[in-house]
């Protein structure tokens, strides 16, 4: 029924699943997409949060940090909610549908850093979760200029040769993902990942890796 | 250099673009914490005003997703800036006036029925509001969790309620009216949570 | 100073993020501006919008009676094939409002199956439901912070 003519990036479908006018598909790329996402959301699900120590120099003295049940739960929640999204944003077949897929996971990694109580990470999760609200304008605008101009949302036809896309709707959809990903930003994470919580700051990283592939993968097909 | 423009489509995307370039120098300008978080509301609109563009109804579709991601995006945010600069001082004297003693119950009973029958997202609204003005006036503490079970539930509607349209399409007046449902719940015991929200034990 | 330490010297201070980002934005909407002349609107669009100023529900009649199927131009049709009948059903109250004004629509009503629902529950709903999961986690993470502060 539903047939990818530009196979040279992502080779054939395997499957498609159709919600209405959002028909999300697997290929071999992004099946693979998938599989890491998921197994890296299986990881987060049962794995225990890492407990920092701190030496204190000039001494015997250590301490660690304490994780609270509570944090512990809700970090473990943000954590699974951003996999989901994640494998969300690697099945979409709709333009739109990915841009909410990445804002969702935008505002996951704000909650999983977020949840830390240190005046030092607020800080850097404030400055991130500015970006990442800024980040929605590129997102946003970039599907509907494509909406615009070619009359669909959907990559079914978008992929098709006979559709151009214009550049600035492809620059806006990349730049959009590398606010919301975080995918370069390392400045910010490396203060991030300071925080107490390992398995669960690890979603971060595997999120922002996973949807850039996948932007990637659209706009040179697109 | 004179623009010739295709079509009004390009000329509103030049005011649009227009638009945006003025907004991130503001952003890149800006110092303030809270002066950022306000310019980024003002950057989320002019996303919804490129949605807006399209000039379908499409547009109106695609454009109640982009607001609500930009609200909830603001909700969080202001709460980790709260969170982070210590502000959790609590109002010392509220407003208190007799109309607020004898007015919420009927009220907000009034508002909650016109919400009904209004229905969906305005519904939702004026219920939420009526909603709001009763526990304002009364106090809440353990209301609001209440509040925020009905939400969860109203997503389930709605979630539910997608699933019925997607697998037994024949039944769509249930999905409707389950969409429906959850919708106006949903928009009235938010808005009713958000209004709740301040830390005080009488609001 | 070499240029790559002036970089990395922007760079590793967390609160320039921002201020390079929107530089990038900037400069692909300069791209964007000086590129418009290749931008043209698609004249053929899903879900056109026509507005009668006859009609009672103007500026959201989008056709057909309760109960009978409304033509509507969905992306994949055979997906929804129910697309109509959600587009043209009104609540009972609504139907009583526009048979008797011409002004239903103004009060932007938005019933049940009344004026985009069709496109927000049906061919698009899983849009509706992300949507609404990121307002719910929203919510988790203000509700979490809030809860957090009120017990301490």
């Amino acid at each position: 029924m539903y047939e990818l003519e530009n196979i040279n990036i992502e080779g054939q479908v395997v499957t498609f699943i159709p919600f209405g006018d959002i028909v999300g598909y697997l290929t071999p790329y992004t099946a693979i997409l998938f599989i890491f996402a998921a197994v890296f959301t299986i990881i987060a699900l049962i794995s225990k949060p890492e407990k920092q120590v701190d030496i204190a120099f000039g001494g015997d003295a250590y301490y660690t940090k304490n994780v609270s049940v509570k944090q512990m739960r809700f970090q473990r929640f943000m954590a699974a909610a951003c996999g989901l999204a994640t494998m969300g944003g690697v099945l979409s077949g709709d333009v739109f549908n990915f841009t909410l897929f990445t804002a969702m996971v935008g505002i996951t990694n704000i909650g999983i850093v977020a949840s830390i109580k240190n005046r030092h990470i607020l800080d850097n999760a404030y400055e991130y979760g500015i970006l990442a609200m800024v980040g929605t304008l590129p997102l946003f605008a970039g599907a509907a200029i494509i909406v615009a101009t070619t009359g669909t949302l959907s990559m079914w036809i978008l992929f098709t040769p006979l559709v151009t896309v214009p550049l600035v709707a492809k620059l806006l959809l990349v730049i959009g993902v590398l606010a919301e990903g975080m995918a370069p930003v390392y400045v910010a994470k490396a203060e991030i990942t300071r925080a107490p919580g390992a398995p669960f700051i690890l979603m971060v990283h595997v999120s922002s890796l996973v949807l850039f592939l996948r932007v990637i993968e659209i706009v040179i097909s697109m | 250099m004179i623009l010739s423009f295709t079509d009004d489509y390009s000329f509103g995307l030049l005011i649009g673009f227009v638009c945006i370039l003025i907004a991130f120098f503001a952003m890149m300008k800006e110092t303030d914490d809270l002066h950022r978080l306000l310019l980024t509301d003002v950057i989320e609109i002019i996303a919804l005003v490129i949605i807006a563009l399209i000039g379908t109804d499409l547009a109106e579709a695609l454009i109640l997703p982009g607001l609500v991601v930009g609200i909830a995006e603001i909700l969080a945010l202001a709460e980790i800036y709260i969170e982070k600069e210590g502000l959790v001082k609590t109002p010392e004297n509220f407003l208190k006036i007799e109309i607020m003693d004898t007015a919420p119950g009927i009220l907000s009973a009034i508002m909650l029925i016109y919400g009904v029958i209004l229905s969906g997202f305005t519904g939702g609204a004026v219920a939420g509001l009526g909603l709001l003005f009763y526990f304002l006036c009364r106090g809440s503490q353990k209301k609001t969790q209440i509040l925020e079970t009905i939400s969860g539930y109203a997503w389930v509607c709605w979630v539910v309620a997608f699933i019925v349209f997607m697998t037994i399409p024949q039944y769509w007046f249930f999905a409707v009216m389950l969409a429906g449902t959850g919708i106006f719940a949903k928009v009235a015991a938010k808005m009713t949570i958000v209004g709740t929200m301040r830390g005080n034990r009488d609001v | 100073m070499s240029i790559i330490r002036k970089v990395s010297k922007i760079l590793q201070n967390q609160n320039n993020l921002v201020r390079v980002y929107s530089l990038l934005v900037i400069f692909v909407i300069i791209i964007g501006i000086a590129t418009l002349p290749l931008i043209s609107y698609n004249e053929n669009q899903l879900y056109p919008k026509s507005v009668d100023m006859k009609s009672p529900l103007n500026p959201y009649d989008r056709g057909g009676e309760p109960f009978e199927k409304a033509e509507v131009k969905a992306q994949y049709p055979e997906n929804s094939r129910y697309l109509g009948y959600v587009t043209a059903y009104l609540t009972p109250f609504s139907l009583f409002i526009s048979y008797n004004t011409l002004y239903a629509g103004t009060t932007i009503v938005s019933h049940p199956g009344g004026i985009i629902d069709e496109i927000l529950y049906n061919t698009r709903g899983l849009d509706t439901i992300i949507e609404t999961s990121i307002l719910f986690i929203a919510f988790a993470i203000a509700m979490f912070l809030f809860r957090r502060n009120e017990k301490e």
